[in-house]
């Protein structure tokens, strides 16, 4: 039923549009030009894969969706430990002016187990992967953490 | 603090928290309360009351779900139901 359809919508075009045999019907039905704006089809983070989906034309005609997939550049050391360090700064209830990468949450800033856990959920955020609360109790630092980053995303010196 | 129980304290704080960030009056607010009751118990030791506390909160957790539940039910019944309900009684809007 669509096929014939399709078929219906073909032959009213102008003839200039469709330039293929008459004889093939599976190329007549894809023949339907197909206006398109490139745009994102998905969205979802900044940190995250954007999918771009651009168009390329045959037979001046017949539309073809050629995806193209882009990331950002490979994480460093030292960028994890600047959006580490970053993130750091924006709690509340750390003084920047302490923070330093081998300062210790609870000993160094006066945080408690709490603040310990607000700050890696933090993380999590940023760096879009969950952290396990076994290997979470053990980050104590800001240089555990960006340590923790660098080889769960195999990031090497 | 068992060390189990630490884990499950520590985990039901984290859960909470996410929660917290669709509360309707606001993310921060719920930090503040949850945070002040969670150190109103730090001092608590016995493996059994801290059992019942870390019940307490699994059932604030499924509170707060039905009151997101509920939230989005209502929301979605005002918007369509009480339209379609409106057309079929031929009754319009009232003039503000």
């Amino acid at each position: 039923m669509a096929s014939r359809v399709l078929a219906q919508c073909v032959r009213q075009l102008p003839r200039s549009s469709v330039r293929l045999s008459s004889g093939n019907i599976a190329l007549r039905t894809a023949a339907v030009p197909v206006l398109f704006n490139p745009r994102p089809l998905s969205f979802i983070a900044s940190s995250q894969r954007t999918r771009w989906t651009e168009q390329t034309r045959i037979s001046s005609s017949v539309g073809v969706f050629c995806r193209q997939y882009g990331d950002l550049p490979p994480l460093t050391i030292e960028s994890i430990k600047e959006r580490v360090m970053y993130v750091l700064k924006l709690y509340d209830k750390i003084n920047p002016e302490k923070l330093a990468t081998s300062s210790h949450f609870l000993k160094d800033l006066g945080l408690d187990s709490l603040d310990q856990v607000e700050i890696i959920m933090a993380m999590e955020d940023e760096f879009g992967f969950e952290i396990p609360d076994v290997e979470a109790e053990k980050l104590m630092s800001p240089q555990d953490i960006v340590q923790y980053i660098a080889d769960k995303k195999d990031v090497y010196e | 603090m068992a060390n189990p129980l630490r884990r499950e304290v520590r985990q039901l704080y984290k859960n909470l928290l996410y929660l917290g960030r669709e509360y309707p009056q606001g993310a921060d607010y719920f930090r503040e309360r949850l945070n002040s009751a969670f150190m109103k118990n730090k001092d608590v030791t016995d493996p059994k009351e801290i059992r019942k506390l870390v019940d307490c909160g699994e059932v604030v957790i499924k509170e707060l779900g039905t009151l997101y539940y509920l939230r989005e039910y209502r929301t979605m019944k005002k918007r369509f139901y009480e339209e379609e309900l409106l057309g079929l009684l031929n009754i319009g809007r009232p003039i503000d």
